[in-house]
């Protein structure tokens, strides 16, 4: 790959994934985060640390953001302005007027917007999708999807609605992708959340949220998020059923290595890696970086991330008013990414 | 002791029939006047078939005057069954769901009441050991105090061998029907009969679609909403291949302050494949449930103390099944009236 200049904005847990997956497809970073972490993450991978988001954007061809949630629509659109492909962590933005702004910004500048759905890439999610989208489980009638791991009070935005948007538009907007991506449009969402659902989060908060999703092919989806005690093991988990039979997935059934027996080493880990094999977190990035450089279309585009804000922000608006909420069917907007067959699923 | 089966239309006849067949002190008696002549599942047949006792008729089988009945028929033919048992003094173990509307369910809870005799609805799950264990694990504070719970009750299509699990007249609907209330009653018990609050459903009928069960409902998901706060997300759905080794099963999370427990309600105690079959082996661990339940309900009828679940756990669990398909006719979730 021609050397890629990448302005990573942000130094968080994030940031910690896509620094290494660039730094390994050979690009030349420099970072920048406002809360002053960006000297050490940047010493820590070798890359260099610039002084204010002005210096990170002069000459970047890539910008990608990794900071929290409320802040995206500015970087991105001032990455955009500055002629540069965004790599933009999910949610592109806690309301979807905003994500269809920035996109709709991306499109005008002809440059490109990708949101992190980071699950999209881990393997048993793509396979899950050729499986469903070949027609393998027939006509799908029901799936559930469950996402668990500790409440991530290492950050105290999370914990905060205006900031992330809590559980179900942080964590479970992962599933609601998916749900979308493997099942087509949504047309009516219900949600519930339930435990600590406000900033400050102590040590040991835990909250729940639940949705049903119905989609415009029939097909009815359950996605459930955890934020658990301190040491909850990050698992997920997936349950389909179709005309053609059933196919599930634990990510602590089947590991390639256990280890047990050491003392206990703390809280569990926050933010999930891959297993043996690729980090999902470098496909990801090696994917959007081939299509910076004019390479195929990804497998998520940034109309994907606008429409899973907009469930995550009907399911917020449910949670809220008590009341399911229907979403406007809408011709798919989305490029080739989204157009893939969807034949055994439609009625 | 003299205990009554009545009616073989629903599956778990065979399985009561079975179990208290050779009960030391059980003097057992069936009757299934109402099945279709010549149908070698049912009726005098079935009966031979298991070595039970066999009434042709509800006249024969009550002049017989059974301490107590098991109530096994139809979902919409329970009341009659339970109304005439009870006014013949016997006490009554229903199968679930207790009726198939709120006004049945009442009729049946205010006839026993009124005879005197006790009302218990067949919910074997909540006596599972490790479901004990649970409930202990709740109510001494350990787990701190209780979030939400997801579970998954999904079983294959029973109207593929009985077809009136597909007839809304006589089941009072599919999946959401069948299935809802085996989490329900366990989170009943887990919150001591609060009444659930809210319930919203969604449901579609394309598993089998055109098969066994065109009129009915075959997958379903539930969220429950109790006053306390607790969520409940259930898959109801009848989502388990028929050609699976079993016949589907029950697990549930709970999401407590200090903990997150899994309860899996029928656990394989053998796995592996069976290169006979060509299918995976499973062979079923777990206690046997039914006959946990069928402990409670013979000790409440001789100690004549109230059994658990009751008829009233019966008509709250009811209560959640018609607010679902309230819910699936509105698109909204549906309040259910204060207790």
């Amino acid at each position: 790959m021609a050397e890629l200049e990448v302005a990573l904005i942000g130094a968080g847990g994030i940031a910690r994934t896509h620094l290494p997956a660039w730094t390994a497809l050979g690009a030349r970073v420099r970072v920048y985060a406002p809360d002053g972490q960006a000297p050490a993450l940047a010493r820590e991978f070798g890359a260099t640390s610039v002084g204010s988001l002005d210096e990170a954007l002069d000459g970047a061809g890539v910008v990608d953001v990794c900071t929290p949630t409320d802040t995206h629509r500015e970087i991105t659109l001032a990455a955009v302005a500055a002629g540069a492909h965004v790599l933009c962590e999910k949610p592109l933005s806690l309301g979807a007027a905003e994500a269809e702004e920035m996109a709709d910004a991306a499109e005008a500048a002809g440059v490109r917007l990708y949101p992190g759905h980071v699950v999209r890439f881990f393997p048993a999610y793509a396979r899950l999708r050729d499986l469903v989208a070949r027609g393998g489980l027939g006509r799908v009638a029901v799936a559930r999807f469950t996402r668990t791991g500790r409440y991530p009070t290492w950050s105290g935005w999370f914990a905060d609605p205006a900031r992330s948007g809590g559980i179900l538009t942080d964590q479970m907007i992962h599933d609601m992708d998916i749900a979308r991506w493997l099942f087509g449009d949504v047309v009516r969402v219900h949600a519930r959340q339930q435990g600590h659902l406000a900033a400050p989060a102590p040590e040991g908060a835990v909250a729940t949220g639940t949705a049903v999703l119905t989609h415009a092919s029939g097909t009815i989806s359950q996605v459930v998020g955890v934020w658990g005690p301190p040491a909850t093991p990050f698992r997920t988990t997936f349950h389909v059923s179709g005309t053609g039979g059933t196919v599930e997935h634990d990510s602590l059934a089947h590991l390639d290595l256990r280890i047990t027996g050491a003392l206990s080493s703390g809280p569990a880990a926050g933010i999930p890696a891959g297993d043996f094999g690729e980090s999902p977190y470098v496909t990801q990035i090696r994917e959007f970086a081939e299509a910076f450089a004019g390479g195929p279309e990804p497998r998520v585009s940034g109309r994907d991330g606008v429409a899973a804000v907009r469930i995550a922000e009907a399911a917020a608006e449910s949670a809220r008013t008590g009341r399911a909420v229907e979403l406007a069917r809408r011709t798919t907007t989305a490029k080739t990414s989204t157009a893939v067959a969807t034949k055994g699923i439609e009625q | 002791m003299r205990v009554a089966v009545l009616s073989f239309a629903h599956l778990h006849a065979a399985t009561y029939i079975r179990l208290l067949r050779d009960r030391e002190g059980i003097e057992l008696v069936t009757a299934d006047p109402e099945a279709p002549p010549g149908d070698p599942t049912r009726g005098r047949a079935l009966a031979e078939g298991l070595g039970a006792d066999y009434a042709d008729t509800w006249d024969e089988v009550f002049a017989l005057r059974p301490d107590a009945v098991i109530v096994t028929s139809e979902n919409a033919r329970h009341r009659h069954l339970v109304e005439r048992a009870a006014a013949s003094g016997a006490h009554v173990l229903c199968e679930k769901p207790l009726a198939t509307t709120e006004a049945d369910a009442q009729a049946m809870i205010d006839a026993c009441a009124r005879a005197g005799v006790r009302l218990m609805t067949a919910y074997p799950v909540r006596f599972s050991p490790a479901f004990t264990a649970l409930r202990s694990a709740l109510a001494d504070g350990s787990l701190g105090g209780l979030i939400s719970v997801h579970g998954a009750n999904n079983g294959s299509n029973p109207a593929r061998s009985h077809p009136w699990f597909a007839d809304p007249e006589l089941s009072g609907g599919g999946a959401l029907a069948d299935h809802t209330v085996h989490i329900a009653d366990l989170v009943d018990a887990l919150l001591d009969g609060e009444q659930a609050a809210e319930v919203y459903a969604q449901a579609n009928s394309v598993l089998d679609d055109g098969g066994p069960a065109p009129d009915v409902e075959t997958a379903g998901l539930v969220t429950i909403r109790y006053p306390g706060g607790l969520v409940a997300a259930v898959d109801a759905s009848w989502s388990h291949p028929p050609d699976h080794p079993t016949w589907g099963g029950l697990a549930m999370t709970c999401v407590a302050e200090k903990a997150i427990v899994e309860f899996d309600a029928f656990p394989p105690l053998l796995g592996g494949f069976n290169s006979v079959t060509g299918r995976g082996r499973w062979e079923a661990g777990g206690a046997d449930l039914d006959a946990a339940m069928l402990d409670e309900f013979l000790d409440a009828v001789h100690t004549g103390r109230r059994p658990s679940p009751d008829g009233e756990a019966g008509l709250r669990t009811l209560r959640i099944v018609l607010a679902a398909y309230e819910s699936l006719r509105t698109g909204q979730p549906v309040a259910l009236p204060v207790g």
